[in-house]
């Protein structure tokens, strides 16, 4: 569009640039009016200095610059040293620290409640097994959700860690099992604790999917803490669910995709007894009992569904593997000590033969 | 001609769009602050109670008229003669 202004002549040019020129200024001459307008009406209207503060006041919230103390002329940790005696139990206690500790001195407030709740029900987990499941008043609690009380099990496991109560019954929970099997293979009654005998194979199920599982050497019990709990291997919670649910049994949340379910629907205890042959062969190696922390299966009550368990006879690794199947359930028996130990490992490899040396790989 | 251009301008609107433009302009590179701040001390001067528009006007638009950065003059002019350029080809000169 600018070219067709090129022909024009010189004093047109001109005389366009100027004209253009002129409605520049007159522009620019409006918007300053407009603001003088605008200034005046402020200034008559009184709202004009109004951003203002008079010289008192800005005094007073100037930037203060000193160290120790904040832009406000505040001090950080003016209370921090202090320290109030606290009207309950007499102590001193430091300011900071004062309101949680008349939570807890008290009893009153939310987390005062929890927390005895926990201790009660960590208490009861001592001594009852998996009943903690409805004795958590967490339940009650209109702030814990479903799965927060998983985390409440796994944090309450965690406080316990260090207290001095953890001592007994978690160290020996860890403990080897080998005192523990002694009939043979395909006998299915081992001692058996009380604990997952009065349960029936739903519940166990249900159970298995949600705590640990691992039936601890000395009380019989399952162990009720999270799936992943520290105190027990992937491996003895496996040998557990294979244990108390068969071949079949559902996999673990972080099992290996290599173990659980081969395929093996056997409820019989025929097939079992073929599975058992199967696995003496495997042959497992001592190092399965070196490495084994065996925690499962202290006893084996539930014998007649849950073939699993007659593995623990057979691996007779230790036993030196005998050659035939027969053999090495006789042997079994002998060595069940042993063969708790690498009853664990075992586990895992009845599925099936094939299968077994895949599993020792894992192992090792 | 210059009568009929400024009557093209007001009538198709662009003289109210360039004004806005300019405004807008203004305020956003700070022309605007800074002349309040000049009326402020103008209005210190003379007094609250007793400043006219006048005054006002007096005081502001040479400083005002100076104050204008150089981008948008330059835009506005080019704007202008955009224009121009398209409309008035067909007046007569």
């Amino acid at each position: 569009m600018k070219m067709e202004d090129m022909p024009l002549s010189g004093p047109d040019n001109t005389k366009l640039e100027s004209l253009v020129h002129d409605i520049y200024s007159e522009l620019v001459e409006d918007a300053c009016l407009g603001l003088c307008f605008e200034v005046h009406r402020a200034v008559k209207q009184g709202y004009f200095f109004l951003d203002e503060t008079d010289q008192e006041s800005m005094k007073e919230f100037e930037i203060v610059d000193q160290p120790g103390v904040d832009i406000f002329g505040q001090v950080y940790n003016q209370w921090k040293n202090k320290e109030c005696e606290c009207p309950n139990c007499k102590r001193l206690i430091a300011a900071s620290r004062f309101a949680p500790h008349l939570e807890k001195c008290l009893g009153m407030g939310r987390n005062s409640s929890r927390i005895a709740n926990r201790r009660l029900a960590s208490n009861n987990n001592m001594s009852k097994s998996e009943s903690d499941q409805e004795d958590n008043d967490d339940l009650n609690d209109n702030d814990w959700s479903y799965g927060a009380e998983k985390k409440a099990k796994k944090r309450k496991s965690d406080k316990n860690q260090n207290s001095p109560r953890r001592s007994k019954s978690m160290k020996h929970k860890n403990g080897e099992l080998g005192t523990i099997v002694t009939s043979e293979p395909y006998k299915y009654n081992f001692n058996t604790g009380i604990s997952y005998e009065t349960l029936g194979p739903d519940e166990v199920r249900s159970l298995l999917t949600t705590q640990c599982g691992v039936i601890s050497e000395h009380t019989k019990k399952m162990c009720t803490r999270s799936q992943r709990c520290p105190q027990h291997t992937d491996e003895q919670r496996r040998a557990v669910r294979v244990f108390l649910l068969g071949p079949s049994a559902p996999t673990l949340p972080d099992a290996d995709p290599v173990v659980e379910n081969d395929g093996f629907d056997i409820p019989d205890g025929q097939t079992l007894m073929s599975r058992l042959q199967w696995e003496d062969s495997s042959d497992i190696s001592p190092t399965d009992s070196a490495s084994s922390k065996a925690s499962t299966n202290p006893s084996d009550s539930r014998r007649p569904k849950k073939k699993k368990r007659p593995s623990l006879g057979l691996n007779s690794g230790g036993g030196g593997g005998g050659g035939g199947g027969s053999s090495s359930l006789t042997g079994g028996s002998s060595s069940s000590q042993s063969n708790i130990s690498l009853s664990t490992k075992k586990k895992r490899p009845k599925l099936s033969a094939p299968s077994i040396p895949s599993i020792y790989d894992d192992l090792n | 001609m210059k009568a009929a251009v400024n009557q093209k301008l007001t009538e198709m609107g662009e003289r109210d769009r360039l004004k806005e433009l300019l405004r807008a302009k203004l305020t956003e590179c700070g022309w605007k602050d800074q002349m309040k701040a000049h009326c402020k001390e103008v209005i210190k001067q003379k007094g609250l109670e007793h400043v006219t528009v006048e005054d006002l006007v007096v005081e502001i638009t040479p400083k005002g008229r100076a104050l204008v950065p150089d981008s948008v003059k330059k835009e506005l002019l080019h704007r202008i003669r955009a224009f121009l350029a398209q409309h008035t080809n067909n007046l007569e000169y």
